[in-house]
């Protein structure tokens, strides 16, 4: 690994730092697991760089990465947790949620992991079926279907009757890339 | 509506994201660089206990059984040289040379084969007392550190002896004591990373590793080791604390090379030790018409056409800053040089100052490369 190499990948990640972390933070809904699978994804995304820097979309490409982290992370319930020192992160303050977004937070919470990981996709990235299925490495139609089972499941959860006024406005919208292959795991 | 809904919990988690992340991005190079090695050298897994069962059983009666002690046998270095290369092939495959080498205090290390990236070489590998440990009734030889890109084998079976020392497979390594307190290793050649590759031609390859090892030379005389610059008036600590060398023209010649005072605190990498504040160097003659800078000079120095760069990179929340200094000559007295300085803003000595009042360029002819590259 030359040191060009290092620099360059380097650079990279600590400008794309906050973004990853953010989308792991949505997907683990916990700031240490995220921090936790940014941390592996960038491990990851150091073996890989070469299919990084060479990928027409990098960033689609690191972002492809760290969902299957997560979701292979979650297949096998954390069990290589990574530790990131021997200290442990302050805890932020707790939130000051209404009952119904806390209801939806769990109830999105209990989701399976892929389930979890094409809401997420959908919904907070804002990738279309298509893009999805590129980064879960499956077929538009089960990104469909899973896209719907996964409502469905938050349906029920949450009742009949949910709560109205917890809304709000839509994320801006995420880079649309799709990166050619895609990365998968070892 | 949900959907609407789940949009709005997405967003309301990313906000709260916390402040003060511990994401550390020099942890993940090293577990990456790690992992790249581990990976090589226990992709054959545990088809290799079979294999190398089948090895001990052939060649068994003719293993050497160790005639003396622990205690008789010299004791490895504490630490080599890096002006001195310790290791040198006594017998390689037919076709195949000596490629590249390298030196730091830890470990020596070569390759050979027929080019430098071909998946057919053969690197060696030879670790300074005190540096490697068998670990446990598995059995995993841990040499030097992560960090320090040190060997991480799983023992996978009894080896041949090599010379009358024992010897391990593990993965894609054969390991042995080459003397007291000290390690070696002979890695194939990646091309038998593959285990659904031949049985037959890994056998062989095993069979060759045998042999390299058994004729790889400790510490006896090489060609010369030369750099084709020179460095003067350093602060009395600087010294070379590793290099990376190839063979030319009969001679050794440093490709590569970093100064140090101590420890390395960034690792290493490329075969160098990186130590921050301190340069390190990349010198080979130039290719004609290849404009290795890659980019416009931005200055003249000494009446070299050179480029200048200062690169800052910050992490999340801009808790870590690092800075990079980068000098590029090319085609300065047929050398094409470049200086690095990693990791602080103000190095004792900046890339541009080394250049113009520390650094002489040799040239091309070896005639004229020195043994001293401090001086």
């Amino acid at each position: 690994m030359s040191r060009d190499r290092d620099a360059e990948y380097t650079e990279y990640v600590a400008a794309r730092l906050p973004s990853l972390r953010r989308l792991a933070g949505v997907l683990c809904n916990d700031w240490q697991l995220a921090d936790d699978l940014v941390q592996a994804t960038l491990t990851r995304l150091y073996v890989r760089w070469g299919g990084v820097r060479t990928a027409t979309h990098p960033d689609a490409y690191a972002r492809a990465v760290l969902v299957r982290e997560f979701i292979h992370e979650r297949r096998s319930v954390w069990v290589r947790r990574v530790s990131l020192s021997g200290r442990v992160a302050d805890s932020p303050a707790a939130e000051v949620d209404q009952d119904a977004v806390l209801d939806l937070r769990a109830a999105v919470a209990a989701l399976p992991a892929r389930q979890r990981a094409t809401l997420v996709l959908r919904f907070y990235c804002d990738l279309n079926v298509d893009q999805a299925a590129e980064i879960l490495g499956c077929s538009p139609g089960t990104v469909k279907s899973q896209t719907a089972r996964a409502l469905a499941a938050v349906r029920r959860t949450l009742g009949p009757a949910p709560a109205a006024g917890s809304g709000g406005q839509p994320p801006a919208a995420a880079e649309h890339q799709v990166y050619p292959g895609g990365p998968g795991h070892d | 509506m949900t959907e609407p809904q789940i949009r709005a919990l997405f967003t309301r988690i990313a906000d709260a994201e916390p402040a003060g992340s511990q994401l550390d991005i020099q942890l993940a190079r090293s577990r990456g660089r790690a992992r790249l090695r581990r990976r090589r050298a226990w992709v054959a897994g545990s088809s290799v206990l079979a294999a190398a069962a089948a090895v001990v059983l052939a060649v068994g009666l003719g293993a050497v059984r160790l005639g003396s002690g622990p205690a008789l046998r010299p004791a490895a270095p504490s630490q080599f040289n890096p002006l001195v290369p310790y290791l040198s092939f006594g017998w390689l495959p037919a076709g195949d040379a000596l490629l590249a080498g390298g030196v730091r205090p830890e470990v020596a290390y070569l390759t050979a084969g027929r080019t430098i990236d071909s998946n057919s070489n053969w690197n060696v590998e030879a670790y300074a007392a005190g540096q490697c440990h068998l670990t446990g009734p598995a059995g995993e030889l841990r040499c030097s550190t992560e960090a320090l890109e040190g060997l991480t084998a799983r023992i996978t079976g009894r080896a041949p002896a090599v010379r009358g020392h024992r010897a391990f497979w593990a993965g894609q390594y054969l390991v042995w004591q080459y003397a007291r307190g000290g390690w070696a290793a002979v890695l194939l050649p990646i091309k038998y990373d593959n285990p659904k590759g031949s049985s037959a031609a890994r056998q062989q390859a095993r069979r060759e590793a045998a042999r390299i090892a058994a004729h790889v030379r400790f510490g006896v005389a090489t060609p010369p080791l030369v750099f084709p610059v020179q460095l003067a008036r350093l602060p009395r600590p600087w010294r070379v604390s590793s290099v990376y060398y190839l063979p030319d023209a009969g001679m050794l010649r440093a490709s590569r090379f970093a100064l140090g005072t101590g420890n390395p605190d960034l690792g290493a990498d490329g075969g160098l030790e990186y130590q921050t504040s301190l340069p390190y160097l990349l010198v080979d003659p130039s290719t004609p018409g290849n404009d290795s800078c890659g980019r416009p000079a931005t200055g003249v120095i000494n009446g070299y056409r050179v480029v200048v760069t200062h690169q800052v990179l910050s992490s999340v929340n801009g808790q870590h800053t690092t800075t990079t200094q980068g000098l590029c000559a090319a085609g300065a007295d047929g050398l094409t040089l470049s200086i690095a300085e990693h990791g602080s803003a103000h190095p004792p000595i900046g890339v541009a100052r080394l250049f113009r009042d520390h650094l002489r360029l040799l040239g091309t002819s070896p005639a004229n490369w020195t043994r001293e590259p401090i001086r």
